[in-house]
């Protein structure tokens, strides 16, 4: 397994068995994704992913996606002169240090790996002269914590590309700058936008987080909601949170099916071993209720029922509507 | 082609049963499956503003003609239209727009094609292209240590001072080898200021924006100075040539601009404007230590091990200065473009800059894309394309009181500002040339005037970071968000428009007499 699992930067690409059980191996562990974009925000989520990383199953990978340099932009004077102009300076990459800044708050959070085995690798991407580059350390249990520094056209489809190179069960992002409506997103969304929209994975925007307040778990009673409350619960007893649920009822008339659902959630809930602090039932509009619900939490969590885009246009999701409007972090199980 | 096989081979496996209509069936069900496996919605999405961009296109050249435009007009129009959509929204690579342009105005208006390929190549594009390569040869001279040893010497050490002599030192750099060939000099002296304060940059985030703003404004307003600060400038110098000279006609000859004219006309609004690039950005961001002594004395000890100014670099500077003069004094007769591919090639001789380094550093696709736009845009003249959108424009500006004098001014202004913070200047100033220059002929205004005041507003591109070359360098450096762009840049806007308007309504007129 030891050179066999290692790396392999197309894994994609070259179907070699050694890829093959990489991907394997990889299916089998809790792999988080923190992309840094050196906001605050951003080590906000890296904290929330130190917390759950301390796990011995779960990987760590911290991504820089840097967009890559276009000399049109620049009146034809290509960026990488000035780039290398600055290398001559003995100034660095922009993102190495936001990468470094991220590596030092895991180990500040107990997470030990300068001690662990570690292994470079780098590769010429998309022309571009500084290219992708990563450090990985791996404990002696095979645990990973990576750095990643990666170029992309475009930021977010540098993050989705990073997801296809080994399936992640997490990808966490800081606060968004911007978060459009169903119909103006369709021209032009957000990088955090974007990636929560066509991620295969749960997505995690983290907006202030502040660790011991809880999770407040959403649940609308469909049978994909119920297995993300329940994955979300495990999560939570992950990280020694303690979980609200709630469930919201668009008229006065549900409130009883709502109700209905919530003790059906709990029950499964605590089927698999968590415990439920507390259930809610309000009635309301769902969006704004649950931000209202939602905003002494340390975590929102929702699902978005696995909506296409066509339909989260026809009746927009309450899971995209919360995460682009709270005020605090809001995890999208999927 | 692995799918189809692979079908292929589970249909021996399992050999189908049943009638011919479900054999039938099945076998289409399967082929439609493989279909959809090999098509990728995802690039469509991707691309979707080329197939938006050719679908207006479509509609376009299907509406019926409007009065007074050609055919041959509505064609260049709606080029121009699809243009400036793939401009703004870049979903192909921007050189791929050029080539497009060429195979419309050979497919679409039936031009030969050598004439095309003629209209490719002018004294502009060449002076564009020249300016690119010696922009890589000064930089690869590695002079940014002694313009920085330069700079703290003449300032001190207070931080409004460094930051002043910053902006000044850039911007009269800029004003004559171009603003992208300073910001690239001048960035890691700004970021090195920054690191050697603090290691913690969210402990000099007003710091880091002051000075790289400084750098980065200081270039933007300097690139208006001098035809050489950007490809605006000689883009509109060829304009008015085009437009409106005629060898047989003395009366026209003051529409040929040649460098030294367009200095005395430009340079000093770019100096009035130096003072307040540094007030500005003070204003706005608060810069947390008011004093850098200990970085600027770091900064000294880091510029001295690089000794006493070496042959090649004393070489490099009479090169520029030789350059300089021939621009200044001799243009008008052998041309821009001349001098600057002749400085070029000095740089080459002497061994001071490797070609291979030169052929990285410049991305000859800008030189495709601005020859494209300049032929689309002097086809735009030709079918007349430009007058009809200049009159149109101008029925349009009518109930507002703006067709002529201080109020036209602004709109012209405006437009320009509005387009050029969405694409690269040089773009903006291609695309809007001409119909502006028709603006002024029908408004019976002085196309020098509107001229200048489009190619000046065109550097206002200071909202965004794809707006001018040095926003989008300095940005590369990581230390700035986009935001900070906004918050200084439209202050900024605001006050060059006021110097500009003043200029041309005192200052110009006086020229142009």
């Amino acid at each position: 397994m030891a050179e066999a699992d290692y790396d392999d930067w197309n894994a994609e690409d070259t179907v070699d068995h050694a890829a093959l059980d990489t991907l394997e191996w990889r299916r089998s562990r809790f792999r988080v994704l923190v992309c840094i974009d050196g906001s605050d925000s951003a080590y906000d989520g890296l904290r929330f992913a130190a917390q759950v990383g301390k796990h011995e199953e779960c990987d760590i990978v911290l991504l820089n996606v840097r967009p890559f340099d276009q000399g049109l932009r620049t009146g034809g004077l290509q960026v990488r002169l000035a780039r290398e102009n600055m290398l001559n300076w003995g100034l660095e990459v922009p993102g190495v240090e936001q990468l470094k800044k991220g590596f030092d708050l895991l180990l500040e959070h107990g997470h030990s790996a300068q001690e662990w085995d570690s292994r470079h690798a780098h590769s010429k991407k998309w022309g571009d002269p500084v290219g992708d580059s990563k450090i990985e350390f791996r404990s002696d249990a095979n645990k990973r914590i990576v750095l990643k520094l990666k170029v992309a056209p475009d930021v977010a489809s540098g993050i989705l590309d990073q997801y296809e190179l080994g399936p992640y069960n997490l990808v966490i992002m800081g606060r968004p700058s911007r978060w459009q409506g169903e119909f103006r997103s369709f021209f032009d969304a957000g990088v955090v936008q974007k990636v929560a929209m066509l991620s295969v994975c749960s997505t995690l925007v983290t907006r202030d987080y502040a660790p011991g307040r809880g999770f407040l778990v959403c649940t609308d009673g469909s049978a994909q909601s119920r297995n993300a409350a329940k994955r979300a619960a495990v999560l939570a007893s992950f990280c020694n949170e303690t979980v609200t649920l709630l469930s919201v009822a668009p008229i006065p008339e549900k409130v009883e099916k709502a109700e209905r659902l919530v003790a059906r959630t709990k029950l499964i809930i605590e089927g698999s071993g968590v415990p439920v602090a507390e259930t809610r039932v309000r009635v309301g509009e769902p969006i704004e209720t649950i931000i209202e619900e939602g905003k002494d939490f340390s975590m929102i969590v929702v699902s978005d029922s696995g909506k296409k885009r066509l339909t989260r246009f026809l009746a927009a999701s309450v899971a995209f509507g919360v995460m682009g409007r709270a005020e605090n972090s809001v995890l999208n199980v999927r | 082609m692995a799918n189809l096989s692979l079908v292929a081979d589970s249909l021996q496996a399992h050999p189908p049963s049943g009638a011919w209509f479900v054999r039938l069936r099945r076998k289409g069900y399967q082929r439609v499956l493989v279909i959809q496996t090999q098509i990728n919605l995802y690039y469509f999405w991707e691309k979707r503003w080329f197939f938006i961009a050719m679908g207006i296109g479509a509609v376009m050249l299907s509406l019926p003609l409007p009065d007074g435009l050609s055919r041959d007009g509505m064609i260049v129009l709606t080029m121009s239209a699809v243009a400036t959509i793939l401009f703004i929204t870049e979903p192909v690579p921007l050189p791929t727009v050029a080539l497009l342009i060429v195979v419309g105005e050979i497919l679409l208006l039936g031009i030969d094609s050598t004439i095309v390929a003629k209209s490719l190549m002018t004294d502009s594009v060449l002076f564009i292209m020249g300016s690119l390569m010696l922009a890589v040869a000064i930089v690869k001279q590695k002079l940014d240590k002694r313009i920085a040893w330069l700079i703290v010497r003449l300032t001190g050490t207070k931080t409004s001072h460094v930051c002043f002599g910053i902006a000044v030192v850039s911007g009269l750099l800029a004003s004559f080898v171009g603003e992208h060939t300073v910001a690239a000099m001048m960035l890691p002296v700004g970021i090195t200021l920054i690191r050697l304060t603090s290691d913690e940059p969210a402990r000099v985030r007003n710091l880091a924006a002051v000075i790289l703003l400084s750098i980065c404004y200081g270039c933007s307003i300097a690139g208006i100075g001098t035809p050489s600060g950007g490809a605006r400038n000689a883009i509109m110098i060829g304009y008015w040539k085009d437009f409106f000279y005629d060898a047989g006609d003395p009366a026209t000859y003051r529409y040929l601009i040649d460098y030294l004219k367009w200095m005395i006309y430009a340079y000093p609004i770019f100096l009035i404007q130096l003072p307040f690039v540094t007030m500005l950005l003070l204003m706005t961001f608060k810069p947390e230590y008011s004093d850098l002594t200990r970085a600027v004395a770091r900064l000294r000890i880091q510029v001295r091990e690089e000794g006493p100014m070496k042959p090649s670099d004393w070489l490099t500077v009479f090169f520029f200065l030789m350059i300089l003069i021939t621009w200044i004094f001799f243009s008008s007769e052998i041309g821009m473009g001349t001098v600057a591919v002749l400085g070029a090639s000095a740089f080459l001789i002497a061994a001071l800059v490797r070609w291979e380094d030169m052929n990285a550093g410049v991305n000859w696709g800008v030189v495709l894309l601005y020859a494209a736009a300049i032929s689309l845009g002097l086809e735009m003249k030709e079918t007349g394309a430009a007058a009809w959108i200049a009159e149109s424009l101008l029925d349009l500006l009518t109930p507002i009181g703006a067709t002529s004098g201080f109020g036209l001014w602004v709109s012209v202004s405006g437009l320009t500002t509005l387009v050029t913070n969405t694409m690269s200047n040089g773009a903006a100033v291609a695309m809007l040339g001409p119909i502006v220059l028709k603006l002024a002929v029908a408004a019976e205004e002085s196309p020098l005037i509107i001229g200048f005041i489009t190619s000046v507003s065109s550097a206002f591109a200071y909202l965004t970071v794809v707006g001018t070359p040095a926003c989008t360098i300095v940005y590369s450096s990581g230390y700035l968000k986009t935001v900070d762009f906004l918050k200084a840049g439209f202050r900024m806007v605001l006050v060059s428009a006021v110097l500009m308007l003043l200029a041309a309504w005192l200052y110009w007129p006086w020229l142009a007499r």
